[in-house]
């Protein structure tokens, strides 16, 4: 029994790595761009279509693929404020959100019809392997991703703390207008916001990769989860996205272990609905960082 | 002078009124028809969500929940108790402002983006709700309503022209409504709400009431459609009756066709989904995803060109038509 | 009063209002209604074909289409419809977008927009029963090899020529006593339509097949990961699984099993288990896995030459529900002979009375086709294949198993 609760958590901790790499990227974006990305999924899966192109064409490992997957998606990112989302800043939520809907839509679509449907898997010799610690098991190519995720959050925690453009970026989450003030190119700042927040969609999925099919579709699992961590975690918190996105894994792997497994997501949503009931602004009150 | 204006207005209202019930019997195809009935219903599901989000400015994208609700309702009543459509229809409507109560309580404390992604939630709770306890309600397989060919009294029409006709109700009676509420205290405070909730209430306005008043319209208009939309699929299942497809879609035509205002939902629901329809025939046969890559694409750049919706374009359109003349002597006076 | 017209900006926008939406809507109305909908089809004989080409079933339904478009091909080079002077089959396709919505309606204008003999779809029990709803109540024959029992209530025009539901889950339970002699079940399955009917089958047939069920769950289909799950089938200490999934799901299961070193036989049933893709995706993995299909390439000369003619043009073998759906054209081409009319009433009267037991019509287990009362063919039968060497093989029963079944 201990055993099951242990591994039911192991599991949820896992999955919950990834949910926190494509989560910190959308409340990255909210925090300074003041815009909720409903595409980030189809980010995602462009990093696992690039990673799975290198695979097969080249034999590249998918986690030596980040090498690409993450620039590539930088410069896409760049290239989305700059071009697209510059235009709508300013304006109510609603054109915004339906924007990034509208552009979640074509992403998705223009995938089915370059790639098709068919599921694109990679084999990897670390795929179907696990390590045995006593009566748990733990798939190894989830710990590298959950390893890497991590530390990719941490690094990004390094970016926005110790660096003048990661300030720079807090800076503007905070006071826009003050930040304007201070000389700060806002939407220099904001370009390299959605660049970084693409860059850890893109990297979580070539760690995807190893064990996840890509298609176009792919993304919108692990969006819809990322967005309930959000706004748990309370949005543009970065620390709060981590933290929810760990806590929203392992109590959906709890409810499909004790309540049942079509059960996971009412979990999930019914932990959010309670949190805002008592915390209208997710667990970490009305903090933006 | 003012009294002939009154009569002019109200003439216009009678022409259109005349063009739409005499449209099915001008128009002999069937798919036209099919159309027009998913142009008058999804306009009606906008103008529902309109009054909260276009108004307020409270963006609901899960009023699929009130939807499912209505249909789910409608459709037990009928099945399992032989109870018409009709009853149901309104039963329907009241089980769906009975639940916006809770749901209400609880997003109305919340602000933008959570409160959206609230919305959504609470829709997709039901849904998983519904496909969990299978017993009560059939489940994933969902069911289809029984086949009683032309029985007017149980809402099942041989005719498509009868579904047309009662969704053009539904449509006139959201836009009566809508009508009523735009010139009315609670509308002006409405629109207060949705411009600066926070200085709305300092000077007064009891913010949280007006919402969850409005939100009980919003909600029972929605699960009317959703009664409609049993009887006319003749089937119901989970995903269909909770698709957030339907939240989205609800208020995307008032984005589109201009939020607050009381004609936009149904420009926007005429606009999206003629193109979605002549899309789907022109490029549904071809390969997977031309048709929907070129909707969204669409979409996009028309939320670029016009955040607000499109009825400003019309109205603008119109103003430099009809204005081109020179203008009149007396008010070359007044400004003189 | 003294201003030329009288009237306030905001009557004025009121008025605009109204012009603009009834000059929108006689637009819309005379763009539409000079949609050219009614084909005059003196000689060809319209089947329609309702598929899902986009949407979640994207790749299933693209190969159902590919094998729709090359029975019709087939039919008119064997000399087409004979009784109507060679009239040849015109396959009119619409792609229902793995939707029910979309289903509804366009079912709805294909029968109202083309004069159709019949109809054949959807592949996913969900959208074929709503296909068969809308056909019903216009009286146009529906033909599918979809299967959920569903489809046999109350219906006239409804014809299933493969095995139901049911009759899946009997042929699982029966394999797993192939593996172990008193085996221990976990059934786990997508909550949607073809999930729930097929396991509601395996949980009534159990006890008469000696097959005891230790766990019976419905999960919420394309998760996101497969451990949670597989941890609890683990925890349930069953020596056999039967998933009832679509394709994405059946490759995380398949990939977690071997990933946790869990040793369970895992029979796939039907879905997205029988198709290359599956392969494809999980590489060899998959050999030695068992499932059930209605149909399957091997089953009889025929089948085998289609596969070749479709393998030779799409690259990968004929599946299931494809090559079912080439041998249901046969059987409309077959109805549509002896009835020497396009009228549907005629051509179900046709179907109703279809009896075959050779030829392309006759492919599959069984290699018969009569229709009951109910639509079902009471030949039917579901056969029990597993992968063996990239490729289905037909292993049960005995008098359809085309190769010996290779113990794992």
């Amino acid at each position: 029994m201990l055993a099951t609760l242990a591994q039911a958590v192991v599991n949820g901790l896992l999955i919950g790595g990834i949910y926190a790499l494509v989560s910190i990227g959308v409340t990255l974006i909210f925090g300074v761009v003041k815009i909720v990305n409903f595409a980030q999924g189809e980010f995602v899966m462009i990093g696992m279509y690039i990673s799975f192109f290198l695979a097969t064409r080249y034999g590249i490992d998918p986690l030596l693929s980040l090498a690409v997957s993450m620039p590539v998606l930088f410069l896409i990112g760049v290239a989305l404020q700059h071009f697209l989302i510059r235009r709508v800043l300013g304006l109510s939520d609603m054109p915004q959100i339906f924007l990034t809907f509208a552009l979640s839509l074509l992403l998705m679509n223009l995938a089915l019809l370059l790639f098709t449907a068919n599921y694109r898997t990679v084999q990897t010799p670390y795929s179907d392997s696990a390590l045995y610690l006593g009566p748990l098991y733990i798939p190894v190519a989830k710990l590298i991703a959950f390893v890497l995720a991590m530390a990719l959050s941490a690094a990004l925690w390094v970016f926005l703390h110790a660096t003048d453009m990661g300030k720079a970026m807090r800076a503007a989450a905070q006071k826009p207008e003050v930040a304007m003030l201070m000389g700060i190119n806002t939407n220099r700042v904001f370009c390299v916001a959605v660049g970084v927040s693409l860059a850890l969609a893109g990297a979580a999925g070539s760690l995807l990769m190893p064990f996840y099919p890509a298609s176009p579709m792919a993304g919108q699992v692990f969006v819809l989860m990322a967005f309930v961590a959000v706004v748990l975690g309370t949005l543009g918190n970065v620390k709060g996205a981590l933290v929810a996105s760990l806590m929203m894994g392992v109590a959906e792997s709890l409810g499909i272990q004790f309540v049942g497994a079509d059960s996971g997501l009412i979990v999930v949503f019914l932990m959010l609905l309670l949190t805002l009931a008592f915390r209208p602004s997710g667990l970490a009150g009305g903090a933006a960082r | 002078m003012m009294r002939g204006l009154r009569h002019t207005g109200v003439l216009w209202l009678l022409l259109l009124a005349a063009v739409m019930l005499a449209l099915p019997l001008v128009v002999t195809s069937r798919f036209a028809v099919d159309i027009f009935i998913r142009v008058l219903l999804f306009a009606f599901i906008g103008v529902a969500w309109n009054l909260m989000g276009g108004y307020a400015k409270q963006l609901s994208l899960g009023h699929a929940a009130y939807f499912g609700l209505g249909a789910y309702t409608s459709t037990i009543l009928q099945i399992r108790f032989g109870i018409s459509p009709w009853i149901g229809m309104f039963a329907g409507g009241v089980v769906a402002m009975a639940a916006s109560l809770p749901i209400g309580a609880l997003c109305f404390r919340l602000r933008g983006p959570y409160f959206a992604i609230a919305t959504i939630a609470t829709a997709q709770v039901l849904m998983l709700l519904f496909l969990k306890f299978r017993d009560f309600a059939w489940g994933a397989e969902g069911t289809t309503i029984p086949n009683l060919g032309n029985a007017p009294l149980m809402m099942q029409f041989d005719a498509k022209a009868a579904y047309y006709y009662i969704a053009l109700g539904l449509l006139a009676l959201g836009l009566a409504i809508t009508y009523r509420i735009e010139r009315s205290w609670v509308g002006y405070y409405l629109v207060a709400i949705g411009e600066d909730e926070d200085a709305a209430e300092a000077i007064g306005v009891n913010a949280l009431r007006i919402k969850r008043d409005i939100y009980l319209v919003s909600a029972f208009l929605t699960a009317l459609a959703g009664t409609f939309y049993v009887q006319y699929i003749y089937f119901i299942d989970p995903a269909t009756a909770f698709s957030f497809n339907i939240s989205v879609e609800a208020a995307l035509v008032s984005i589109v066709g201009g939020i607050g205002t009381l004609w936009g939902p149904v420009i926007g629901t005429v606009l999206l989904e003629s193109t979605s329809a002549l899309l789907q025939s022109w490029l549904g046969g071809s390969l997977g995803g031309v048709q929907l890559t070129v909707y969204s694409l669409i979409l996009i750049v028309v939320i670029l060109w016009r955040p607000t919706g499109l009825l400003g374009v019309f109205t603008e359109a119109y103003r430099r038509i009809v204005h081109a003349r020179p203008a009149p002597a007396s008010e070359a006076v007044i400004d003189g | 009063m003294k201003n030329g017209r009288g009237r306030t900006s905001q009557q004025r926008q009121r008025r605009r209002e109204f012009l603009i939406k009834t000059a929108g809507g006689a637009l819309v109305t005379t763009a539409l209604a000079a949609f050219p909908l009614r084909l005059r089809a003196a000689e060809p004989v319209n089947i329609g074909a309702l598929y899902p080409v986009t949407g979640s079933m994207a790749q299933i339904g693209q190969g159902c289409v590919n094998a729709a478009k090359l029975a019709v091909q087939m039919v008119n080079d064997a000399g087409g419809i004979k009784s109507l002077g060679g009239a040849k089959l015109n396959l009119i396709v619409s792609d229902v977008q793995s939707d029910t919505t979309v289903t509804r309606t366009e079912t709805d204008r294909l029968i109202n927009g083309y004069k159709l003999a019949a109809i054949h779809g959807c592949f996913a029990s969900a959208l074929t029963l709503i296909a068969s709803e809308v056909a019903e109540r216009a009286k146009v024959p529906l033909i599918t090899g979809s299967s959920s029992d569903q489809l046999n209530k109350d219906r006239h025009y409804t014809f299933t020529p493969f095995a139901r539901a049911s009759q899946f889950a009997q042929a699982q339970l029966q394999m797993s006593k192939l593996v172990s002699d008193k085996p221990k079940v976990a059934v786990i399955f997508e909550n949607t339509a073809f999930g729930t009917s097929t396991s509601n089958g395996l949980r009534e047939k159990a006890p008469a097949e000696g097959v005891e069920i230790v766990m019976f769950e419905p999960y919420s289909a394309g998760f996101a990961d497969a451990g949670p799950l597989i941890n609890k089938v683990k925890a349930s200490g069953a020596d056999a699984l039967f998933s009832v999934s679509y394709l994405n799901d059946l490759i995380l299961i398949v990939r977690t099993i071997k990933q946790v070193g869990l040793k369970i036989a895992l029979n796939g049933g039907s879905g997205g288990f029988v198709i290359p893709d599956f392969y494809k995706s999980v590489g060899t993995l998959a050999e030695g896995l068992q499932g059930v299909a209605h149909w399957n390439h091997d089953c009889s000369a025929e089948a085998e030459k289609v596969n070749a003619v479709y393998k030779k043009q799409y690259g990968e073998f004929l599946f299931e529900y494809a090559g079912g759906l080439v041998a249901q054209t046969f059987m409309l081409a077959d109805a549509l002979e002896r009835a020497a009319s396009t009228d549907p009433e005629k051509v179900r009267d046709a179907l109703a009375a279809l009896d075959v037991s050779s030829g392309y019509a006759a492919m599959g287990p069984g290699g018969r086709v009569k229709f009951g009362p109910d639509g079902k063919n009471i030949y039917a039968h579901p056969v029990g294949v597993q992968w063996q060497n990239g490729d289905l093989a037909s292993v049960f029963p005995k008098d359809d198993a085309r190769a010996p079944l290779v113990k794992t």
